[in-house]
């Protein structure tokens, strides 16, 4: 017997948690991008 | 004399044996001529070949040689994790640090992943082997044996050759779904140069992507941080040894005993059943959604952007490095030879990596 409850609930979670990481890895690049530059225009 | 004949091999062979004798044949021939991911499929071949010669036993538990390297290398989960290192030595993050965009892209390949998980339930498979049947869309070889071991080791020998000689197959899979899915004039999109990217940023990279992802997939942690230690071997400068032994020495030695150890697994009678060819039908069924939906992902981005992607770009988020990177290279170049798209697709490639790797993580922590 399928357990349709879980097939739905790994699908579910499986796209939140590959959109939702690599998003926030995307956030994590722009503000260390970011923190980067001033960081080297202090230091300049 | 019948006696002494009975110790022999010979007296014992099945046809099931001969079957996979030529199986084994076929894989390290289509290796050897074809040049079909060679690495693998020379070991797996012979590891089909010397599994399959009555009484052996090679695969008797606790005293078989090839046991001793599956059940170490594989269910201890030691050689998976090892390949990223070496996988990670070798990526240059480069081109999606330079374009963090193409991140989407990645993500949006592991659609194919998901089809091919229902696809597989709807077959008749249990939950956990359409986990490990689904992470073949994700078209990343040592992903797949990491998901299949933790979950239906059953299936280890069908699904590990799926995926890699779906992977080998890219050149041949992928161009007639990215011409169907894209117009002439879309194929001609140029894409503006990629910035360069500072060595701070490319050793900051691995530190910030192993904690985001960890920390929210923390199944996914063996292969990921692996993954990134063996980047940050690569990009820090200072440890030149390691990264060229992770990238080298190591790779091919555990390259060797997974191919090997796969090729252990697929004995007469774990192998030629009808949910083989299930296996076999799903992971393309995976393969060519993942496909789509990168380059339809891609499109979708598109409606809503000002600077244009080139749907080709998306396709790469397969995983296959740096293969379906040079598919999309290719087909660019085909519609217009000025175009160069490989660094551009690197970027989706590389992602797809990471988005395999968190899907099968979330495979493992909700079926495992």
């Amino acid at each position: 017997m399928i357990d349709w409850g879980l097939a739905v609930k790994i699908c579910f979670f499986g796209l939140s948690a590959v959109f939702g990481s690599l998003a926030l890895l995307i956030g994590a690049i722009y503000a260390f991008e970011k923190i980067l530059k001033i960081l080297e225009k202090r230091l300049n | 004399m019948l006696d002494m004949a009975l110790t022999t091999g010979v007296m014992h062979v099945t046809v099931g044996n001969v079957a996979m004798w030529l199986i084994g044949l076929f894989f390290i021939y289509l290796a050897i001529r074809k040049n079909y991911e060679p690495l693998l499929l020379i070991p797996i071949g012979f590891g089909i070949l010397i599994v399959n010669l009555p009484l052996t036993f090679l695969m008797e538990q606790g005293r078989g040689l090839l046991w001793r390297f599956y059940h170490y290398g594989l269910e201890w989960e030691i050689i998976p994790p090892l390949i990223f290192l070496g996988l990670g030595a070798m990526t240059d993050f480069g081109p999606m640090i330079a374009n963090p965009k193409t991140l989407i892209l990645g993500a949006g390949a592991q659609f194919g992943v998901y089809v091919a998980f229902f696809g597989a339930l709807i077959l008749g498979f249990n939950v956990r082997e359409a986990c490990s049947i689904g992470i073949i869309g994700g078209a990343d070889g040592p992903t797949t044996i990491y998901t299949t071991v933790r979950l239906s080791p059953h299936l280890l020998g069908a699904t590990a050759i799926a995926a890699y000689s779906y992977m080998s197959l890219v050149p041949i899979i992928q161009p007639p779904i990215m011409r169907f899915l894209t117009t002439e004039k879309e194929r001609k999109i140029v894409m503006k140069q990629l910035r360069p990217v500072s060595k701070r940023e490319k050793i900051l990279f691995p530190l910030v992507t192993v904690m985001v992802i960890c920390l929210i997939v923390p199944a996914s942690a063996p292969l990921m941080a692996m993954f990134m230690l063996g980047n940050l071997f690569k990009e820090c400068g200072g440890v030149r040894r390691l990264s060229d032994a992770a990238a080298n020495e190591l790779m091919n030695i555990v390259t060797i005993l997974l191919g090997i150890s796969v090729g252990a697994t697929m004995s007469a009678e774990h192998f030629l059943k009808l949910q083989v060819i299930c296996v076999f039908v799903m992971g393309i069924v995976a393969f060519a959604f993942s496909t789509a939906a990168g380059i339809l992902l891609a499109k979708f981005m598109n409606l809503f952007s000002t600077e244009k992607i080139n749907p080709l770009i998306g396709s790469a988020g397969v995983s296959a490095v740096p293969m379906a990177a040079r598919v999309s290279q290719a087909m660019g170049s085909e519609a217009d030879p000025k175009n160069f798209l490989l660094m551009h697709a690197m970027g989706p490639n590389v992602a797809g990596v990471i988005g395999t790797v968190v899907a099968a993580g979330v495979f493992i922590a909700l079926a495992g």
